[in-house]
């Protein structure tokens, strides 16, 4: 008999960090090892209750276990918001393309992420820098909406910062509080001044739809092209498979064509930013 | 392919054979309407193989309404083996379907295991139509009233029984095991072409007055007819009811939902519907087609713009159905009347 793709590998919970108010980490460790590619995503099953898409947030180097970043956003959101460590839950995937690291390779590569959006950037940044040498630079925006709404504090505020010489951050949020030393803006602000060669770089943009709308218009307003720049659609990917028809846009399928998408290949595509 | 004749008799004998290894069903007419049936060991009955399609599209014994799809922690495959599905008096709109649920759940890198089972197992008597109804197009998208492939064993209306044509090897094997029921069609092959003749004609005049554009241009004219207000104005009578997705013999989508069940937990494949506010919307509220015209348009979009750049031939096959189950009596065949001309 064909493969039955809608079975779930039994996973433990293996640890849960709270990131924000609204978004935490799952650290999971499924019973069969699930090797993945920055960028593709799961579908997560919590027993009996339902399913929903997330892309891990852990290095794809890391074997035997992922960590998946989810905020609390609907219906299975909020049961998974409940898991505790040792809880079991379901794993399908991975599903859809990842990152097309090869295109990225001699060139600067702008991160522009915004709140749980950073999410599929940490997995992608974690295997840019796995082989740093092979690009020309990483440049990490994280936008978020307070401070404490920042997701993965201690490596975007300290630990990343000084990972590698090529690598730098630009870090804001949309509201500072009294604590906030840093800069105050829509994550869109820090694309202004980039001293970055446009014609030599590429721009991966994940974080919600209409942060991903006007950080895509602005890339374009300051001179990429709309082949440089690269999206993570999220969609209403129910199968994951190509198969329940929820998650079209256009001719494609985000989750067998996508998530990840050239902004060319999309951008005549009705209904893309909401 | 080998031609055969076949008396009513001897289909019905036919039928009651197959019975012992295939759960068979047929169209059974109630009031003007015609309904699959179970047929057990009493055979063919009042069984109506010729006319036009059923109510029911043959979707359903391929991709039913609800399937369980796995069973997880612990994982069971329930092997239940259930005798095939024969179905019989399919028509060539339903065959035409099989082309578009074929590419959705076999020619992709994902397979779906339940709908190749039933597709491999499953056995197809197709039947020519011997008349049409109002809501029937498939001339239009170059579909013929008469099955022409896809088909096991196809029977073709003649006074006194069936032309019956072999289309497959698992057809040729029951033809073969069943041999004394047949016999040969050369008298009837004529009256058979007759027939199909008479009634494509009938048909192509039927439908010239729908002035659905020439199929060629189908494609091109909803393009252009995107940012039209037609599919605002069409929508004002669409009741959100999903009758047209259900009915339809090519809508494939479906929902995945999971719940307990004994010792563990189970999840289910049901049909779901794109014309819903909640299709395509994802968790947090973000939703690509929060208006109704979008979500009928995008119904549109997939059936003559998406299926004819995926596998080259429309997501419809001209059966009507939509337009006779539509609680506000939209006509899918006058939108497209609508697309190339208003």
């Amino acid at each position: 008999m064909t493969e039955n793709s809608y079975i779930p590998i039994k996973t433990k919970v293996l640890d849960v960090c709270e990131e924000s108010p609204t978004i935490k980490t799952f650290t999971l460790k499924p019973e069969k090892p699930i090797p993945f590619k920055a960028g593709q995503f799961m579908e997560m099953t919590v027993p009996g209750i339902g399913e929903a898409p997330f892309t891990p947030s852990s290095s794809p180097h890391e074997k035997g276990k992922m960590e998946i970043s989810i905020m609390k956003a609907g219906r299975v959101t909020g049961k998974i918001h409940e898991l505790k460590k040792g809880d079991i839950v379901g794993l399908r995937g991975p599903y859809g393309n990842e990152y097309p690291l090869s295109e990225f390779e001699g060139k600067e590569v702008l991160l522009v992420g915004g709140g749980v959006g950073l999410a599929p950037l940490r997995a992608l940044f974690l295997a840019l820098v796995h082989e740093v040498d092979k690009y020309k630079g990483i440049l990490f925006c994280c936008g978020s909406r307070t401070p404490s709404d920042i997701i993965y504090k201690d490596c975007v505020l300290d630990k990343w910062q000084k990972l590698h010489k090529k690598v730098k951050f630009r870090v804001t949020v949309d509201k500072k509080d009294k604590d906030w030393k840093g800069k105050e803006g829509l994550v869109t602000t820090q694309l202004d001044d980039l001293k970055i060669d446009l014609k030599n770089s590429v721009a991966i943009v994940c974080g919600p739809p209409i942060m991903m709308k006007f950080s895509t218009f602005k890339l374009l307003e300051i001179g990429y092209r709309e082949d440089q720049v690269y999206l993570s659609m999220e969609k209403n990917m129910s199968c994951g498979i190509g198969k329940c028809g929820h998650c079209r846009m256009g001719n494609f399928y985000a989750c067998k064509d996508g998530p990840v998408f050239r902004y060319d290949k999309i951008s005549n595509i009705h209904e893309i930013w909401d | 392919m080998d031609t055969y004749f076949i008396n009513r008799p001897n289909l019905d004998r036919l039928a009651k054979s197959l019975f012992k290894t295939h759960k068979i069903y047929a169209p059974f007419k109630s009031d003007e309407n015609r309904y699959y049936e179970r047929i057990r060991d009493a055979g063919l009955g009042d069984a109506v193989l010729g006319e036009i399609r059923a109510v029911q599209s043959i979707k359903t014994f391929y991709l039913p309404v609800r399937t369980k799809v796995a069973e997880y922690f612990p994982e069971k495959i329930s092997e239940k083996k259930s005798r095939p599905i024969a179905i019989m008096g399919a028509k060539s709109c339903d065959l035409a379907s099989l082309k578009v649920m074929d590419y959705v759940f076999t020619q992709d890198s994902f397979k779906d295991p339940f709908y190749i089972t039933q597709r491999e197992e499953g056995l197809i008597i197709s039947s020519d139509c011997t008349s049409y109804g109002d809501s029937c197009f498939c001339v239009a998208l170059g579909i013929m009233p008469y099955p022409t492939e896809d088909f096991d064993i196809n029977l073709s209306d003649i006074e006194s029984g069936y032309v019956v044509e072999v289309g497959s090897e698992k057809g040729e094997k029951i033809v073969k095991e069943y041999f004394k029921l047949f016999q040969k069609a050369s008298l009837y092959i004529e009256k058979k072409n007759e027939n199909r003749t008479r009634l494509k004609e009938q048909l192509l005049e039927h439908v010239k007055n729908k002035k659905i554009p020439a199929k060629e241009s189908i494609q091109d004219f909803f393009k252009k007819k995107f940012d039209s207000p037609l599919w605002e104005e069409t929508a004002k009578a669409c009741v959100e009811c999903g009758a047209c997705n259900v009915i339809c013999p090519a809508c494939h989508c479906f929902v995945l939902k999971d719940q307990a069940s004994d010792g563990g937990f189970e999840r289910l494949r049901l049909w779901d519907s794109c014309l819903l506010l909640s299709f395509a919307r994802v968790a947090g509220g973000a939703n690509p087609r929060k208006l109704l015209a979008e979500r009928l348009r995008n119904r549109f979009d997939k059936k003559f713009n998406f299926f004819p750049d995926a596998i080259g031939r429309f997501g419809c096959t001209g059966c009507g159905r939509c337009s006779d189950a539509c609680a506000g009596k939209i006509k899918i065949d006058e939108v497209l009347s609508k697309l190339g001309n208003a």
